[in-house]
This record gives C-alpha cells, structure tokens and sequence, in this order.
C-alpha cells in the first residue's frame, strides 16, 4: 500500500497486516464517483489508500436538499463503521471529490479471519475503538460549539434595543 | 339678558374655533419615506443600538454558501480536534474564521 499503516492495523506486524489486507479488494474511484448512498447496506470496510473520501449527509438549503460534508478521509484512515454495527446501513454518502483509491474489506471474510486470528482481532478491534472514541469526543466538541451559538442568538438582545 | 346671550354666543364662537384649531393641529401629515443613505450602511454600530438601516438581503448562489458550509465543517473540525487533544473550558470556544459564524 501506499501509506505506512493504515489506523486499523496500527500495532500488527508488516506480515499480520498484510494477511488482513489481503482480505480487501482495491476500489479506484474517479474524481466525483460514488461509493455508496446512504442507507445502502454495510458489507465492507474501507481503508482510504490514495486520494481522499467526502462523507456527507443530505441538508434542506434554500428548498433544496444539498450534500453537505460531515466528514473527510485521506491515506490511511479507515471508514464505514457500519459494517461492523448493526444494523450494517451506512448513514453517511460517500463520494471521492478527487481520484481515489480505496481497500474494500468485506465483512463476512474479516469476521472468519478474526474467528481464526482472536489475537489479531484483539488489536484491531482495539484500534477501531481508539478511532471511534477519537471522533466521538471531536463531534461531542462540534455538537457542543453549535449548540452555544443556539444559545447567545437565543439570548442576545433584539438588534436596536437598549 | 342681551348680556347674558352675548356672552353665551361668544363663548359658542370660542368653542368652534378651539375645535377647529385642534382638529387642525392634530391633521396626521403623510408619512414621509424613509430614504435609505448608503453612506450609513458603511459606518459601524453605535455603542448600544445599532440604528443603521438594514441592508438588503443579498442571497448568495447556492454553490458559494454550499462551499463555505463545507469551510466552516473543516474549521469546525480543526477546533473539535483540537479540543480532544488539549480539553480546556478556552479550547471548547476557539473562535474560527468561519463566515457562517461571524
């Protein structure tokens, strides 16, 4: 691959790693190609390889419903979590706003190798927990730096007023 | 009695003319247009009111406001993480230069 090593696989040696990527498929993605839609169901895992990956949500903008961007992925990061949880549907839409490339891992064949390997599974999971943990606590952030300009508009005083 | 009527006339007379000058004196004059100086829409807030006049709602094209959604998530994100790796009360409220906040 063309990055060192990618979050999930942080603490495997060079060998463990490359027998969970050998699990994968390479996706190359033109520039403004879809990965999948939201709510399209979750098989795969994805390591972004080359490139970067625009995850958005659909937003209400002047009566029209605009993808606004929620998240970006580049080299190295791994996305669609859903097809590790339950209900396994994607709730973000994922595009390449360049060309990219991306290791599909499907879900079925990583849980039969984390079956055989609970060693290896030990750590990736354990990685997948720091990443999501990492994101949890910048959304609560973003959540929270929202939800305080709410308050001061609903707060201030009408323009004009003493 | 000529007396007594001729006051009583008078004061007739001074009524009517009281009612007349009143009604005259509160006539509502049209409302006079407000003329919008564009000069005062550069000039920046007084200390307490702002009695600028207000400026016309320009809408951005949709592409433009799209794109400075997707800054302000960018910079939102920047400051969140930052947050993460330093958590103070300060660091929570890092102002951006996100336009959608300014």
């Amino acid at each position: 691959m063309a990055f060192e090593q990618p979050e999930l696989l942080r603490g495997l040696s060079a060998e463990e790693a490359q027998r969970v990527t050998a699990l994968g498929t390479h996706v190359r993605l033109p520039s403004g190609a879809e990965l999948f839609p939201l709510g399209a169901p979750a098989d795969n895992l994805y390591v972004v390889e080359r490139g970067r990956i625009a995850l958005t949500l659909p937003m209400q903008v002047r009566q029209h419903e605009e993808d606004v961007l929620i998240e970006e992925r580049s080299p190295g990061q791994a996305f669609g979590w859903s097809a590790l949880i339950p209900p396994h549907r994607f709730t973000l839409k994922a595009t390449a706003p360049l060309d990219s490339e991306v290791l599909a891992i499907p879900r079925t064949a990583l849980f039969q190798y984390f079956a055989a390997r609970p060693d290896i599974a030990y750590i990736v999971t354990q990685n997948v927990a720091e990443v999501m943990g990492q994101r949890l606590q910048v959304f609560q952030a973003m959540w929270l730096r929202e939800m305080q300009r709410v308050v001061e508009l609903r707060t201030q005083p009408a323009r004009g007023s003493l | 009695m000529e007396m007594f009527l001729s006051v009583a006339v008078i004061s007739l007379i001074g009524v009517a003319v009281s009612a007349l000058l009143f009604k005259a004196a509160i006539h509502e004059a049209p409302p006079a247009t407000p003329l919008n100086d564009e000069r005062l829409l550069t000039l920046p807030p007084r200390f307490f009111v702002d009695d600028r006049a207000p400026q016309a709602h320009t809408a951005l094209p949709i592409e433009v406001l799209r794109l400075q959604i997707e800054r302000h998530v960018r910079l939102e994100q920047a400051a969140a993480e930052a947050f993460r790796d330093y958590p103070t009360a300060e660091m929570l409220q890092t102002l951006t230069t996100s336009p959608l906040v300014h």
